[in-house]
């Protein structure tokens, strides 16, 4: 399957002219990359820097004037006492319960839909297709007061269906699906079909073995968005208990109003990134592609 | 005509579970919030309760001093982010694309990574590196000889403060979307311009900026549908202040609708900031289609 990523694309030019630049040129070149190289870097990880520092900090550490850039004594307390003072194991299992199950809707139903958007043909696809996208295009909060609504008078608030149910489909997931399908020759669909398999087998025993880079992609994005969600929760849940880490990361702040506590709350935002970190990490690449994909291929 | 009829029905069945539910969560909401802006009441008062008010919501945020100052802090924040990340972006993915020295690979991940962390987490530890006594940009200030800076307490500072948060959070995200737009563009162009004497600096004017139109103009309808929507950095770092310096649509309308139970005004609110963002794309649409 075709895919446009950066990875695999064409060398770009390089940074020259015409005429080659002298020896020495292209060396200091070479050096004026390297500097504006480490210096976004060092910008880039500068936060990440403080927040660690900052979760292994004393906490007469804290409040020093001028701040300590290097943790003299660091300590891992926080790392526990961030789960002793919030039920945040709870909000733990809250987030990974919601984004699983949210993630796993999102895969199904932008699977089934992108299939049919790419391979089958019915009157009004098109004019579906682009409301589909159009819904790409709404704010979250456009649709907020009537969610809630919705959840109230279903007794839902503050419950796991009334946070996950809303997220079971997103237009993005459709779309990325759409695209990627769309790339699957007809021919190894026409040939299952002739065999005699119904469109589900075509679908569950050609399409989706050959979706791996597109599934990991979607599951990327959905998993990234669901925990990273701030919105909704805030809406639906009240209760601590039902909190997500997001919302906990949220409520530490407020409770702890002294300098003296910052190490719990930067503990607590460490531990409550480092799922999104991690498997952008690992799966970086197929990421970058569907970005790749969506972005420029709409 | 057996397997036809499948078809129908594998047609269907495939599509009405994500259709249906788009239907239920993101259409009729819509139509929802559309509909109780014209209503009064309270947020949980049932639909056929709350009596119809017409078009006096969107009279009444539009006279509210709060909602035009909401209007403009977003507009501004959306402004000022369009012109610092698009030039940014479009430097730093050309960079990127093009510079043949190591450690390309990790910069752009560096870039990349705050994208995909929750913005509450990134509020919060941006709180304290603003943090005007013990964070730590005010020292790195006072090395430069520059005094320090009240940042998000300062009724002037504040919008500055959390566009900056905003450029270093979603850099990255668009620089990826340059870099996707420049593996598009044929490497011949740049050796026909080489050949004819075109200096790096001038293919990059002439070749790179009017070839990545299409990605430019993507870029810049995603950013400001993005912007337009900024919520969480306020919610956590600011809640509108100091003295509204902050608050933006988003901010107001959720105080509105869960703080305040004015569920007519903050649909109103909701629907001139999606009537907005809609003819914003269009527009910039529009325009990037005549160029």
């Amino acid at each position: 399957m075709h895919l446009s990523t950066s990875s695999k694309a064409v060398r770009a030019p390089q940074m020259r002219g015409k005429q080659r630049p002298s020896k020495a040129g292209r060396y200091l070149g070479q050096a004026a990359q390297y500097l504006a190289l480490v210096v976004l870097a060092c910008i880039m990880l500068f936060p990440f820097y403080w927040m660690v520092a900052s979760s292994v900090k004393q906490p007469n550490e804290l409040g020093a004037i001028p701040p300590i850039w290097w943790p003299a004594n660091p300590t891992t307390a926080p790392y526990k006492t961030v789960f002793e003072v919030i039920p945040f194991a709870r909000s733990l299992l809250n987030s990974v319960i919601v984004t699983v199950v949210s993630t796993a809707g999102i895969l199904v139903t932008s699977i089934m839909a992108g299939y049919v958007f790419a391979k089958h043909n019915f009157p009004g696809k098109n004019i579906l297709f682009v409301a589909v996208l159009a819904t790409m295009m709404i704010p979250q909060f456009v649709m907020l007061i009537p969610l809630y609504r919705m959840m109230n008078s279903l007794g839902l608030v503050n419950t796991y269906p009334g946070l996950i149910l809303p997220n079971l489909a997103t237009g993005f997931g459709i779309f990325l699906m759409r695209q990627f399908i769309a790339g699957i020759p007809d021919e190894l669909l026409e040939a299952a079909r002739i065999d005699g398999a119904s469109e589900w087998v075509v679908l569950r025993r050609v399409v989706v073995p050959l979706l791996r880079p597109a599934s990991l992609a979607l599951i990327l994005f959905a998993f990234v968005f669901q925990w990273n969600n701030f919105l909704w929760p805030l809406t639906v849940v009240y209760s601590q208990d039902m909190s997500t880490v997001v919302l906990s990361l949220n409520s530490l702040r407020t409770y702890t109003s002294s300098v003296a506590f910052t190490n719990i709350v930067m503990a607590g935002a460490v531990i409550g990134i480092l799922p999104s970190v991690i498997l952008m990490l690992w799966i970086q690449k197929y990421f970058i592609e569907g970005i790749s994909m969506t972005g420029i291929k709409a | 005509m057996k397997a036809r009829i499948a078809s129908r029905a594998a047609t269907a069945g495939f599509l009405t579970p994500g259709m249906a539910l788009l239907a239920v969560f993101v259409v009729v909401p819509i139509l929802l919030t559309a509909w109780i802006s014209l209503h009064s009441g309270s947020l949980i008062m049932s639909y056929s309760e709350m009596p119809w008010v017409g078009l006096h919501n969107y009279a009444v945020i539009f006279q509210q001093p709060t909602f035009r100052t909401t209007l403009l802090n977003t507009f501004f924040y959306s402004l000022a982010n369009l012109i610092i990340i698009v030039p940014l972006a479009v430097l730093l993915g050309i960079f990127l694309f093009q510079s043949t020295i190591r450690g390309r690979g990790v910069l752009r991940t560096l870039l990349f990574i705050p994208y995909m962390i929750p913005n509450v987490a990134i509020a919060i530890v941006w709180g304290y590196l603003y943090a005007p006594q013990y964070g730590p940009l005010n020292q790195i200030l006072g090395w430069l000889h520059i005094p320090p800076q009240d940042w998000l307490a300062s009724v002037h500072q504040a919008m500055f403060s959390l566009i900056i948060l905003n450029v270093w959070q979603t850099l990255g995200y668009y620089v990826v979307l340059v870099v996707a737009g420049l593996t598009e563009i044929p490497r011949d162009y740049y050796e026909a311009a080489a050949i004819d004497g075109a200096s790096w600096f001038q293919q990059q004017v002439h070749l790179t900026i009017p070839l990545l139109r299409r990605s430019l103009a993507f870029i810049t309808v995603i950013l400001t549908i993005n912007t337009l929507q900024i919520f969480d950095p306020v919610y956590v770092l600011t809640q509108g202040g100091p003295i509204d310096a902050t608050n933006v649509v988003a901010f107001n309308m959720y105080q509105n609708a869960f703080n305040f139970g004015h569920a007519g005004l903050a649909s109103a609110m909701a629907m001139v900031l999606l009537a907005v963002v809609l003819l914003l794309s269009l527009a910039q649409l529009r325009l990037f289609k005549s160029i």
